[in-house]
């Protein structure tokens, strides 16, 4: 899912200040955890608290939508409240405030979120972490389902670089090597002689900005 | 998270009245008397103790004291409180199988009644039951736990064979066979599938591997495994859960009433009902009220929140210790819960306002001392600023 984090509330408290009433809108879609109605109110709530120190008084209205990157599910969520709102503040993805902008081309939208990758939710491990790039070109039947364009930080298609240090990358000790666990998955797949295969350099041209269903 | 030091531990067995029969080792749940077989005495392991009262209930020779709901503090409660009541009915309830009495009408069929709440009905004896009977009291309705959500595991069998063996007794001597009669009842999650969006938290995060998600249709819960912490209905981000009896709504519309009711600073406590044990009839400060729920897992990052909103100077959450649990780690999760809102407090500069405590009953006064210094510390902040 992609993976977003609440902006500062000063930040966010900024942004809004130029509204009065304002409809802070969800999404139900596939952030995890979700930022639907629970986290409307909350952020509500704090945004309240934070008005008041600072005598700054909103009309917050609150709603959640489906998918908020959904044309057609946010007009008939945020419709009932347009005529009376100046601004909506979005919890969506980078998606979601971009949808309300195409859909009420005359109404301020704000993102209280940062988005920041398509990722994997280690529950368990109480980590996300960033694992696919959306390149249009997916090589994961080559690599034992571990993208390198993402997750090796040169995004070397024929590696590894021989950088790694006990498994960890150069550039980050924190993060694991991409083609050490290429390697290891590939070993136990039994598809170690996938490695010897050369993967030519990518034909970028195949990244799409649109598509049709 | 605040330090407590340690102070006069709870249950105590006095040994000069100790016959050595060791039914109080027999009958804890948590092991925590054992005979030293050396020199033939009952040793009680506080750190071991998590304050039922089994043991005190069960004592013959009455050796062992506990400072909370003993024999004597419930007899001079019923003594003080009957006169106000017209009924001669009693309802002793564990307040783990209901919050407040508003079930027992519809369960035991009694609008009138003498109310007792207590943190398990095990640590009701059968001479006790006697002694409330010979005060008055012509009929005693008990309700108790399910026997497998009994928080000390025992107190609820143990009380139905209790109820069973007097009753027995009691038509013997010419009472009614149903003098004492008794019930169980668990407070289990409520689902609006409606709402739910399918997200899978609550499933990840239960215990008990309660709620289950379906391929189609969302979310849905073996109630019989729920064990009513409340842990999925803080977490669920869609309101799509809620607690019977701790609804997230009857809360909300307490909050302002026991805020009112306060003087600055006003300091809102969100307590374990396992974790204190508030003394019967016990002096209420006039700065603090508490809000008693199943497990700090049921506490609500909203309802924080709105306490602040509607006035509070300071919000508190008292929660059992990670090992004194009584859900399985459900505290510790809540320490997270109770983090992130303070994290983001802290970003408007109200961090300060929200306190967590992690007490025990096993000892006198801790969930008190630990109040105390954070009623100090949002003396030193003021009162003013927010509300």
């Amino acid at each position: 899912m992609i993976v977003t984090v609440l902006k500062p509330l000063d930040e966010i408290l900024e942004s809004i200040s130029p509204y009065k009433k304002i409809l802070i809108a969800g999404c139900d879609g596939c952030t995890q955890p979700p930022r639907g109605m629970r986290e409307v109110k909350t952020l509500k709530q704090l945004l309240e608290l934070a008005g008041k120190l600072k005598n700054k008084k909103f009309e917050f209205k609150l709603t959640s939508v489906v998918k908020q990157c959904d044309t057609v599910l946010t007009k008939s969520t945020i419709k009932p409240y347009v005529e009376d709102i100046d601004a909506v503040l979005s919890l969506a993805c980078g998606a979601g405030p971009q949808t309300v902008a195409e859909v009420f081309p005359d109404l301020p939208v704000i993102p209280a979120q940062n988005s920041h990758f398509v990722g994997i939710d280690d529950r368990e491990g109480g980590t996300m972490f960033d694992s696919c790039s959306s390149c249009g070109d997916c090589v994961l039947a080559l690599t034992g389902a571990v993208c390198p364009i993402t997750r090796c930080a040169k995004g070397l298609l024929n590696g590894a670089c021989g950088g790694a240090r006990e498994g960890k990358c150069e550039l980050d000790p924190e993060r694991d090597c991409a083609w050490e666990l290429i390697y290891k998955r590939l070993e136990r797949l039994g598809q170690l002689d996938r490695l010897k295969e050369f993967r030519p350099p990518r034909n970028y041209q195949k990244k799409a900005w649109k598509v049709a269903p | 998270m605040t330090q407590v030091a340690e102070a006069k531990p709870a249950v105590n067995i006095n040994d000069d009245y100790c016959s050595r029969c060791s039914i109080c080792g027999s009958l804890c749940p948590y092991d925590a008397i054992t005979r030293d077989h050396e020199n033939d005495k009952m040793i009680l392991d506080i750190e071991k103790c998590q304050v039922c009262g089994i043991c005190a209930s069960a004592c013959p020779a009455r050796a062992i004291d506990t400072i909370y709901y003993d024999r004597d503090s419930l007899l001079n409660y019923l003594r003080k409180v009957k006169p106000n009541y017209k009924s001669d009915t009693l309802v002793v309830m564990c307040k783990g199988s209901a919050p407040d009495f508003s079930q027992v009408g519809k369960l035991f069929g009694v609008n009138d009644f003498v109310p007792l709440s207590v943190p398990c009905v095990g640590r009701i004896s059968e001479e006790l039951l006697l002694a409330m009977l010979a005060e008055g009291i012509k009929k005693i309705d008990i309700l108790a736990c399910d026997e497998d959500y009994c928080r000390f595991h025992r107190g609820s069998p143990l009380t139905g064979r209790r109820v069973m063996a007097l009753n027995y007794m009691l038509s013997q001597l010419g009472y009614g066979k149903d003098t004492i009669t008794m019930k169980r009842n668990s407070l289990k999650v409520k689902v609006d599938k409606d709402l739910c969006i399918a997200c899978g938290n609550c499933v990840f995060y239960c215990p008990y591997d309660a709620p289950k998600l379906e391929s189609e249709g969302g979310i849905s819960f073996d109630l019989d495994a729920c064990r009513g912490c409340g842990l999925c209905v803080s977490l669920c981000p869609a309101f799509a859960l809620d607690l019977e009896n701790w609804e997230r709504d009857k809360i909300s519309d307490l909050l302002p009433k026991l805020i009112a009711e306060m003087k600055p600073p006003k300091i809102l406590v969100f307590r374990c009902q396992w974790a204190v044990y508030p003394p019967l009839n016990g002096d209420v400060s006039p700065n603090v009220r508490a809000i008693e729920l199943p497990c700090s897992g049921r506490v609500e990052a909203i309802h924080v929140l709105e306490a602040l909103q509607n006035g509070a100077d300071g919000v508190m959450v008292i929660a059992c210790s990670e090992d004194d649990c009584k859900q399985e780690g459900v505290s510790a999760k809540a320490e997270h819960v109770v983090a992130k809102i303070k994290g983001q407090l802290e970003q408007i500069g109200l961090g300060e306002r929200l306190g967590f405590g992690s007490v025990s009953p096993r000892y006198e006064g801790q969930a008190e001392e630990a109040i105390k210094q954070f009623r100090q510390k949002i003396e030193t902040i003021g009162t003013k600023g927010k509300s």
